[in-house]
This record gives C-alpha cells, structure tokens and sequence, in this order.
C-alpha cells in the first residue's frame, strides 16, 4: 500500500516537473541583466515558468545566437540582440507585432519605450525586437575637481572662462589639459578596447564635427565620411591622447574604470556607458562615488553627440515557448520592474521609469541619459560590420597614437571600408 | 581475411568519427561561402574561392609571418633555457627534487590565467614592473600599447609558462645518458662544450626532436593567452594565424574561410611534423647517426 502511495506521488511530482514550463534566455553580461536576475524568482513564482538565463561577454552573445538560432530549430526561447546585430538576425526573430498577447502581463506598448532607444529594435521598417535598456553616452565629470576654489581661480586666470562641466570639445580639451599639466589628474579617459567601443569613439568624433562614416541610400551602404572633418576630429583625439593616463592606447572598460575611480589621481572627464555607473557609485569600489558629475557629451563644432549601445530582446521564429518568453518580456518591461532597476542603479529603456521624479535626486544621471538621449546616434548598422570596425580600430589607434598621419588613417579607413563594402556588393 | 577487419572495426569507426570526419568536414565547409548565422544569407558553394582570397589577404599572410615568428623564436629560447635548467639541476643536491617541482609549476598554469597575469604585470601604472621601473627612477613602459613590445610579451609569457616543459623533457632524457659514457668522455679530456657537442647533444637529440615537435604543434595552436593579453592588438602587431582565425569565423561570420585556414594550419602543421619526424627522427637516420660516432 505504502509502495503505491510512494509511486503515485512520485508520478506526479515527475509530471509536474515535465509540465512546467521553462525558457533559455540568453543575454549578455553586465550589471544591469545581472540586477535583473535577483527578480526572476518572482516572475517564476507568479506565472510558474522557469527561466534559464545565460550571461556572457556581447561578443560571445553574438557569436552564441549566430551558432544556437537558426530558422527551424533553436536553443533559446528569447536572446538579446546588440543593436548593430539587429539586421543580422532580423529574419530569425519573431516580428514584435505578431508577439502573442500576455496572460499574466499585458503586452509592452512601445509607446513606453524611449523614441531614441526604439530605434534600437527596428529593421526595414518593422520592430524585430524590444529594446530593453537606456544605454548611450553619458559624459562624466569630477565634482570635486571644478568645485575646488584654487583650481577654478588658477584655471580663470589662465583660460579667462570657468571652469566646470564641459561643454564644448575646446573646453574639454582646456580643461583636461590644465588637471593633466599640474599633474592633479589625467585629463581624459579614451576607450581604445574592442573594436566595436573605438567605432563609437570614431563616431562620436565625426558625427561632433559633423561627418556621418556610413550611409544607409537608395538601398545601399556608402561611405560618405568628409575627410577633411574626419582628420580633424582624429586630430582632436590624438591630442586628448596626451593627456590621458598611461597606457590609454589600450584602455578598455577595466582599466578606463580602474583610472577614474580607483586611481588616487583619477581622470577629470570621459564617457560612460549608464550600465557601469552603478561601479563607479560603489563606495566599495570606487574612490570617486558621489563625487561625480553626469551631464551629456560636450559639443563638437557640428554638433552634440550621444552613441547608442542598446540591447533589444528577440523571439527566435524557431522558440516553441513563444508565449512564455513573451510574458517574461512584458514583466521585464513593465513599469513596476523598470523602477526597480533604476533602484538598482541601472537604466532600462522606459521613459516613465528614466523621468520618474522620485529618482531624481538619488539617481542625478537620470536626468543626463535623459538630455544625451536628444543626441543619440547609432553606429553603422550592417552585416559586415565586424569587419569594417577592424578596420576602423586599427587605423584610428595608429592615427591618434602618431603611427600614422591622421590624413593617411583615414584615408586608410575609407578605402578598406569601401573595399569591404564593394565585396559586399553593395 | 574478414575477422581481423571486424576486430578493427570499432577502432576504425572511432578514429574516423573524432579525427578524419573533422577534418574532412572542414575541407567540406572550405569550399563554401558558410555564414556563421542564418541570417547572414545562404550558403554558396564557391569551390577555391576562400583559398584563393585567403591568399590575396594581405592580413593573412602578416598572420602567418607573426606565428611562425611566434615559433622560431619562442621555442628555441624555451629549448636552450629548458636544456641549461636540465643540465644544472641533473644532479643530486639538498632540496633537488623540490626545486625541480617548483620549477615546473608555469606548465600548470591554465594559458587564459598566465594570460591575464601577464596583461595585469605589463599593466601602466598599476602592473608590478612599471612600478619596479618607477622606482628605479626608469620611465614607465606602456608594454602592450606598443606593436614590438606587445610581440615581445606575447613571446616572454610563452616562454616563462612552456620552458619548464622543455626542462621537464630533456632532464628525463639526460637521466637516462649512462654516467659512464659522461665520464669516459671526461677522462678522455672532453672539456665540457666538447662534451655537449659530441655526446650529450646527439644522445639525447630524439627528446630533443620529440620536445620540438611538441612545442611547434602547440605554439601553432596557441589562442587564449593572446587574446586575454592583446587580443591580437595593438594594430594586428600580435594577430597570431589562430586569432586572426577566430575573427574570421567568429567577428566576421565567415565559417567557410575560417575552415580554410584550418586547412591551411593543418598543412603547415603536418609539414612540421614531417620534416622534423621523417630527417630526424627515423629509425634509419639515428643508427646512421649513433654510428657515426
């Protein structure tokens, strides 16, 4: 009897097990997913579907959907996609309009999502994806630094202006120099890491003096960058080069984040991508938390420039949990989650959760993602962008390390991009 | 005639399916345009075309210059550090057995951590040898922001992590070189290079040879302490053949190019091995040496 008992329990905790439902998300790595995950228990308790979720590095996000997602068989139910991979894998996702409704959460409208991260999730014209973060340049600036009286008179009398926040690339360029000269700190912090981070150092600098490197016309990719403005804004490079801290022609995240807020000396202005404010804010961490000012970039001569890096999450046609995964989208981008995440210090992509007055004087950045958003431009969004970033990287290093004349690295640029991008047949 | 066939079999299906299916598969995928994702396009067969573009490459041939200079220098400073460590310590002293242990310890470093270590010590400002150099009065070094010291790094870690296996080799070929014959050679009057010159050296030239091809299929392999290091920067000064592999295949999602140049790396593999086994290691040419002495 008791064996009886014992089986038919048995049977049905196996049953139960196999009718759970469970998704395979995969996502990449940074605090704010991370953030995110202490939250899944609930969403797993509220509708009973289980979440596996996959963290890594964006390259290997990449890399993972390129291997994992095809058209008729896929390992995950829901995968976020870089905004420059977006076209890669536009015709394996499922289109956002035909997302099923939700039983549990009602379905985003992507309305609620910030018009420049939407962008994000579009492709010919449809939303492939939701865009689920509010990742772009935000500059950051050393309150101690321009507040401190003997360093604002000694800068007044030297550039007879005040000093502050930056707000022009010659007042960054001024100011980064007088902190670098004295030897107070470096005067800025580059990004010459991977090559998709020094794409978006190139084009914030072109963009700032007004060039635009890849054009999307008449169905084709052209380069249309003025070359004339292109030197100029890698000229203006080399020279914050100069007064960057040692080893800039290799700084990535890390050390970038190691220089500014772990360096007694630190760094007096650089960008910031939002989802690594919360290190920088961490008193455990960093030496400069609270002592920083965040404002949008500084203005080229052309204009004021914000580069995107948005995530947007995607249903794999392939997924056979369309529903699930889709419901765990809605809960992820609802209000009540994306405010919970700005408590977490990271920056989701709902309007209403970024302008919430409630935050606004614990989370001073909101209101600098908020103005850089009027900025934001994207990087070329293309399939053979991998290689033209290469590209980019290399000859953008040697032209504002001095291994190469700035005419001749771009130069170098432009033909090896037009070379990729005939090849390409475009 | 079928017996001896059918024993074989399941020896036979299992070196196919791990060792000639891959191979064959990637000679296969070679000869297509093979995009890493579905949606990149479909596949195209296009024959010799990635053989032929590979070649017109001109990032492929600095790849190949960078390994094979990675070889010819890496490994014979290794050779040369490994056989003086072996001859030094080829002896019995207080404490001989522990420093020989100890010595042996970067074999055991995982490559990606003798990496990361490396990157961290060359690191400006932070990294223990710039501090070293500051506190010398020695300007500090951005090591691996500069294309010749980047090469030079990428060298020196290989060479402190893999010495320790060329000792480890030819400390257990010395070992088995008769004391007798060192001797003879000793009171015969061989002063000590004549020694290494005629006994020693070609004695133990088949470890010698076997610690050589060993090395030169491993450095060809070589991939994830450059990555962490340098990924394959500044510029392309460190893109070694095996990273410049792996952005082909895995940044520009160009399966079919990447299989290329495995193809292209098996090649160059198997010429090695080749040369080294068939000149130098055959039964025949090690009784013509050993009777030449």
């Amino acid at each position: 009897m008791k064996r009886t008992a014992l089986a038919i329990l048995l049977s049905v905790l196996a049953l139960g097990f196999v009718a759970a439902q469970t998704i395979n998300v995969l996502l990449w790595d940074d605090p704010y997913p991370k953030a995110l995950q202490q939250m899944v228990p609930e969403f797993e308790k509220a509708t009973g579907i289980k979440v596996n979720i996959e963290m890594l590095q964006p390259p290997q996000v990449y890399t993972k959907t390129s291997v994992a997602v095809g058209k008729d068989s896929s390992d995950y139910d829901l995968v976020a996609m870089d905004e420059g991979n977006v076209p890669i894998f536009s015709s394996l996702m499922t289109p956002y309009s035909t997302w099923p409704a939700g039983k549990k959460f009602p379905k985003t409208d992507p309305k609620t999502v910030t018009p420049a991260m939407l962008d994000v999730g579009m492709w010919n014209g449809q939303l492939i994806g939701l865009p689920i973060n509010g990742n772009l340049y935000v500059w950051m600036t050393r309150k101690d630094l321009i507040e401190n009286p003997q360093y604002r008179k000694d800068f007044k009398a030297k550039y007879n202006y005040d000093l502050g926040v930056p707000k022009t690339f010659q007042q960054m360029l001024d100011m980064g120099t007088f902190f670098n000269d004295r030897g107070i700190a470096a005067g800025f912090g580059p990004f010459n890491g991977g090559p998709a981070g020094v794409l978006g150092e190139a084009i914030f600098m072109w963009e700032s003096y007004g060039t635009t490197f890849i054009t999307f016309a008449n169905g084709t990719y052209k380069v249309t960058l003025d070359k004339d403005k292109a030197v100029q804004g890698m000229e203006l490079y080399k020279k914050l080069m100069t007064i960057s801290p040692k080893g800039a022609e290799t700084m990535a995240h890390v050390e970038r984040q190691a220089a500014f807020a772990a360096d007694p000396k630190g760094v007096f202005s650089m960008f910031i991508w939002p989802a690594q404010i919360a290190a920088y804010e961490d008193p455990d961490k960093s030496l400069v938390s609270g002592k920083i000012v965040y404002s949008a970039p500084p203005t080229g001569p052309a204009k004021r420039v914000a580069v995107r890096g948005t995530w947007a999450l995607g249903i794999p046609l392939a997924s056979k949990q369309k529903q699930a995964a889709a419901e765990f989208v809605y809960w992820w981008a609802s209000k009540d989650i994306a405010s919970r995440l700005v408590e977490a210090n990271t920056v989701p992509a709902r309007t209403d959760a970024l302008t919430d007055p409630k935050f606004a004087k614990s989370k001073p950045w909101l209101a600098a993602i908020a103005d850089s958003m009027k900025y934001a431009t994207a990087r070329p969004r293309l399939k053979e962008i991998a290689q033209i970033q290469d590209v980019v990287k290399k000859y953008w290093i040697m032209g504002i390390t001095g291994q190469m004349p700035c005419p001749d690295a771009v130069d170098a640029i432009m033909n090896e991009t037009n070379a990729i991008l005939a090849k390409a047949g475009y | 005639m079928a017996a001896p066939l059918l024993f074989l079999a399941p020896a036979l299906v299992v070196v196919f399916a791990v060792l000639i299916f891959p191979i064959l598969f990637s000679l296969f995928v070679s000869g297509f345009n093979w995009p890493l994702s579905a949606g990149m396009g479909e596949r195209s067969f296009v024959g010799f075309g990635n053989y032929v573009e590979l070649v017109h490459d001109p990032e492929f041939w600095n790849s190949l210059r960078l390994q094979l200079g990675f070889i010819f220098i890496a490994i014979p400073v290794e050779l040369v550090l490994g056989y003086g460590a072996a001859l030094l310590l080829n002896r019995e002293f207080f404490g001989a057995r522990v420093v020989r242990t100890l010595l042996l310890l970067p074999v055991f470093f995982l490559p990606i951590i003798s990496g990361m270590t490396w990157r961290f010590m060359l690191q400006p400002r932070y990294g223990p040898l710039n501090t070293l150099l500051i506190k010398l009065g020695v300007p500090e070094v951005t090591w691996l922001s500069n294309p010749t010291y980047a090469y030079a790094a990428v060298i020196i870690q290989d060479v402190w992590r893999m010495w320790p296996f060329m000792f480890m080799l030819l400390y257990a070929g010395l070992t088995n070189i008769p004391n007798e014959l060192i001797e003879a050679a000793h009171i015969d009057g061989a002063g000590f290079w004549r020694r290494q010159r005629s006994l020693i050296v070609p004695l133990l030239m088949p470890t010698i040879l076997t610690a050589l091809l060993l090395r030169i299929i491993d450095a060809l392999r070589i991939f994830s302490e450059v990555y962490v290091m340098t990924e394959g920067g500044p510029g392309s000064a460190t893109l070694l053949f095996s990273l410049f592999t792996n952005r082909v295949a895995f940044g520009y999602a160009k399966v079919g190019m990447a299989s290329a140049m495995a193809i292209f790396l098996l090649i160059l593999s198997i010429v090695f091995a080749a040369t080294l086994v068939r000149r130098n290691m055959s039964l025949d040419v090690l009784e013509e040496k050993a009777g030449g002495r």
